[in-house]
């Protein structure tokens, strides 16, 4: 069957019956779900575990369940691997993997899906895992990708049920309450793992820094945790900030960043009170200080700036351009530093951020959004998870949610990368409807989405390089022959969902090139 | 057969390309992305190859994101070498219409000639003229690969506003610059160290002669010589009317401060840049400031852009396109000298209507300087969309 947009889509994935995307806002629940686990403790219970492995005894953890973690220390992060390394120790197989995300410091995922350890996987991948599993036959069911804020949403819907969550914990206490902000390694929140605290049949918390009761803020709580371990190391806060976090040189992506920024400014959003999110993309960084200099000059104070909490936002924090940053992870230490320090500095869990069903997502509050991709075609449907060979190469992290919660979402991206064009008749996989987003940014100038007639006025009466999108793309495939399409199969790697639990897009295997 | 010395480098956005003789013809890239890009580079291989009668020739191809005209310029300097080619071959270059005389020149933006990742996109800053650099920025070992890659920059680019090149001196390379890069129909020649007539009558002869070979209109090609040492300084007024060709003249205060022993100091280019504009108006042309060499300090150049202004620089080099914004800011005509301008205009409309010989405005005598210097103004402001706050 073809979706909404379009899309083929199969009725069954797996074991799994599908439901086709129908539109951004298609459907509002209104009922009652049932999916926590319920389990009462006597007053006192000693929670710490000796080690890894005595916690996976006495979770039950057994063959064929689903494990969870976050990830917050990113490339850092030890604690998914000594899990995994212990599972295999122990002989369990077929694990379902369920991580908020996979870094390239996870490659060793590989050798356990060689070794029937893990079978199948709902998360992003970023990196060699994603590239891995694209080959196809390598999960016994496709994987399954999803937002930050549904990834929530299909936990408390009962979507998946996890067995045992692992939660990698910068601080905690022997009754399990637990942060990520302090300690002796912070990593910023660790509040992606709160939804899976609450509803996992077990919770094991893993810190390498027990300190005395109550440990705070308790993005951890009490009353969800079964265990606490204590290791020497769960991570290395140096590399939370992944590569991608420098204030980039480069004049062309600097134009972009200053077209992002005029755009904002003759929106109409651009007023005392006004709130954006920017990613951690150098693109999105520099747009971030630009805008920072223009509230400067205008005079505006924003009500808040959303993370990934960066240096740059921070920044404006300090110098009284923001009121506040709503956070939900920390993309460097000046953030986790500010998280401690800064009232005004606010945690955010996921499901706050963007959670379907709920009755409020700060995304919704949000006038401006800057957000990347690997593609972007002429509907302006948006591609961050595969590249144009059709390789599963990146999660989704907060795009969909963003990008439909904004009132104005802009995606950045420079024409070409290297000699593979960025803007396409049609994208790979869709990660991000076309009807959300609302202009695109490119150093040839920006495309507006024709239902944005409003902004594009508004961009023309202020001299802004508003193009159509498909001169702009006419005009960087002038300077590359035309590149080769893969030719897809029957195999479903991945499927990819919206929000609100839908598919909205599938990964197939390639099997060869146009 | 030469010894195919490897074209082109491991940068990102350029390629490495060797040649050398085979039994039979062979192509071999190595490309991220295979897949994908394998056949478009080996289209561009062979396209290139088919201007040298498709020779056989074993080519190597180790791209590292090469935008089409940078893969085409280094397997043709790859070839050439291999074929002991000297005389470039014809290209395709986009026409161009030929440079307007007074048009703004606000801006002139240096693009180092060797370097296809600052090369990438330097189309889409919005400077009124891209300057790709053949001399200072450029390395000797360098210089022959990159006249050729500017050749195809200059073929493949459609350049919104200007694009000129800075060669070598005549006698420095200058002259197989301008063999090369005339292939690609450039708006104009820049000339640097520029200190005698003869210099610039050098190098209008050897237009004349290329222009004529590449079948190009005689006098497409403008000159601007850029004035950088004492002699030039002082022979500037012959300079700047040495040629129907030049456009305009630059100053180059590196050099000069260095030729003169100065430090640099306002005080001390103060001399140097009086007479470039004193003659350059005298000649009927254009003056541009040298460039800011200071990329982190916005400040210091919107001084130094602003002193040069009220000097009456119509423009100043930019090192960066980071530097454009505040450039332009500088050199485009304020809102207020806009609302000046037609009123000049409009009052001396009003007096050839009423027949009156003198054009008074608020009193004062409007003479013909003036009304010559609004009407430019007002080209400036039309052309530019608006007033000041243009970028």
């Amino acid at each position: 069957m073809k979706n909404a947009i379009g899309r083929e889509i199969p009725e069954r994935i797996g074991s799994r019956e599908v439901a086709p995307f129908q539109g951004a806002f298609a459907a509002i629940r209104n009922d009652r779900k049932l999916a926590r686990y319920q389990k009462g403790a006597l007053r006192d219970e000693d929670k710490v575990l000796p080690s890894i492995e005595a916690a996976i005894e006495a979770s039950g953890l057994s063959d064929g369940m689903t494990i969870s973690f976050h990830h917050s220390f990113r490339e850092g992060d030890r604690v998914i691997n000594s899990v995994l390394a212990a599972c295999a120790n122990k002989g369990l197989k077929d694990l379902r993997l369920f991580p908020t995300a996979l870094f390239p410091a996870h490659a060793v995922v590989i050798d356990h899906i060689k070794a029937g350890v893990v079978s199948r996987i709902e998360g992003s991948m970023n990196g060699p895992v994603g590239a891995f599993v694209s080959q196809g036959g390598k999960l016994s069911e496709p994987a399954v990708l999803r937002s930050h804020g549904a990834r929530w949403r299909a936990v408390e819907a009962g979507d998946v049920e996890i067995d045992v969550a692992f939660i990698a914990a910068p601080q905690a206490d022997s009754y399990g309450n637990a942060t990520g902000i302090r300690g002796t390694t912070p990593c910023g929140p660790i509040s992606f793992s709160t939804v899976d605290a609450q509803y996992a049949r077990k919770t094991v918390v893993i810190t390498s820094d027990l300190a005395p009761y109550p440990v705070y803020p308790m993005e951890i709580q009490q009353g969800w945790v079964d265990y606490v371990v204590v290791v020497d190391e769960i991570g290395d806060p140096e590399n939370i900030a992944s590569g991608t976090l420098r204030l980039t040189k480069s004049p062309t992506r600097l134009l972009i960043a200053r077209m992002t920024t005029d755009a904002v400014v003759h929106s109409g959003y651009f007023v005392d009170g006004f709130s954006f999110q920017g990613g951690a993309g150098g693109i999105s960084l520099a747009a971030t200080k630009y805008l920072g200099e223009e509230m400067e000059k205008a005079g505006i104070v924003g009500s808040f700036g959303m993370g990934g909490g960066t240096k740059m936002l921070v920044e404006l924090l300090h110098r009284g351009l923001i009121r506040t940053i709503l956070d939900g992870q920390a993309f460097d230490l000046d953030a986790v530093q500010s998280l401690r320090e800064d009232e005004a500095h606010v945690l955010m869990d996921p499901g706050m951020y963007a959670n379907y069903d709920s009755r409020g997502s700060s995304t919704y509050k949000l006038d401006a959004a800057f957000l990347g991709a690997t593609e972007v075609d002429l509907d302006f449907n948006v591609n961050v998870n595969t590249h144009s060979d059709g390789m599963l190469l990146h999660g989704i992290g907060g795009h969909q949610d963003v990008a439909s919660g904004a009132a104005m979402t802009m995606i950045t991206i420079p024409t070409l990368r290297g000699r593979i064009p960025v803007i396409v008749d049609s994208v790979t996989t869709v990660t991000t409807p076309g009807e959300v987003v609302d202009v695109i940014v490119t150093e040839r100038g920006l495309a507006v989405n024709p239902t944005r007639q409003d902004l594009r006025d508004r961009f023309l009466a202020a001299g802004l390089p508003v193009r159509e999108l498909a001169d702009i793309k006419a005009e960087a495939d002038k300077l590359i022959q035309p590149v080769r399409r893969p030719v897809f199969g029957e195999e479903i790697i991945a499927a990819i969902e919206w929000r609100d639990g839908t598919t909205i897009d599938v990964v197939r295997k390639v099997e060869g090139f146009e | 057969m030469a010894a195919g010395r490897v074209a082109g480098s491991d940068a990102k956005g350029d390629c490495q390309v060797t040649a050398v003789s085979a039994e039979s013809r062979l192509i071999e890239i190595q490309t991220k992305a295979k897949d994908l890009l394998e056949p478009g580079i080996q289209a561009v291989v062979e396209g290139v190859l088919a201007q040298f009668g498709s020779p056989n020739l074993a080519i190597a191809v180790g791209d590292f994101g090469a935008l089409d005209y940078v893969l085409a310029a280094r397997v043709e300097t790859a070839v050439r070498q291999a074929l002991l080619v000297s005389a470039p071959p014809q290209i395709a270059a986009i026409l161009r219409s030929v440079s307007e005389p007074d048009r703004p020149r606000r801006s002139r933006l240096y693009a180092p000639g060797n370097n296809p990742r600052l090369l990438a996109g330097i189309e889409v800053h919005g400077a009124d003229c891209v300057l790709l650099d053949l001399e200072d920025s450029v390395p000797l070992a360098e210089k022959a690969t990159a006249r050729i890659l500017l050749k195809h920059v200059l073929a493949a680019i459609a350049f919104p506003e200007e694009v000129w090149v800075r060669i070598n001196g005549l006698d420095l390379g200058g002259e197989q610059d301008v063999r090369e890069v005339l292939l690609g129909r450039p708006h104009g020649i820049c000339l640097p160290k520029a200190e005698s007539v003869d210099d610039v009558k050098g190098l209008s002869e050897l237009l004349d002669e290329t222009e004529a070979v590449y079948g190009i209109d005689p006098g497409f090609t403008k000159i601007m010589p850029i004035v950088e040492t004492a002699r030039g300084v002082l022979n500037c007024a012959e300079i700047a009317a040495a040629d129907p060709r030049v456009v305009m003249v630059s100053f180059g205060a590196e050099d000069f401060t260095r030729d003169v022993g100065a430090r640099r100091s306002e005080r001390s280019l103060l001399f140097a840049r009086s007479m470039i504009i004193a003659a350059a108006r005298a000649a009927g042309i254009q003056a541009s400031d040298t460039v800011y060499s200071d990329l982190a300090d916005p400040e210091g150049l919107l001084l130094e852009a602003e002193a040069a202004r009220e000097l009456g620089f119509d423009g100043k080099g930019a090192i960066n396109p980071r530097q454009l914004a505040t450039i332009h800011r500088a050199f485009s005509p304020t809102n207020d000298e806009l609302a000046y301008a037609t009123r000049v205009v409009a009052a001396a409309q009003e007096a050839e209507r009423s027949g009156s010989g003198a054009v008074a405005l608020d009193g004062k005598m409007i003479d013909r300087p003036v009304l010559e210097r609004a009407e430019r103004t007002l080209r400036y402001g039309e052309r530019l969309g608006k007033g000041g706050d243009v970028a």
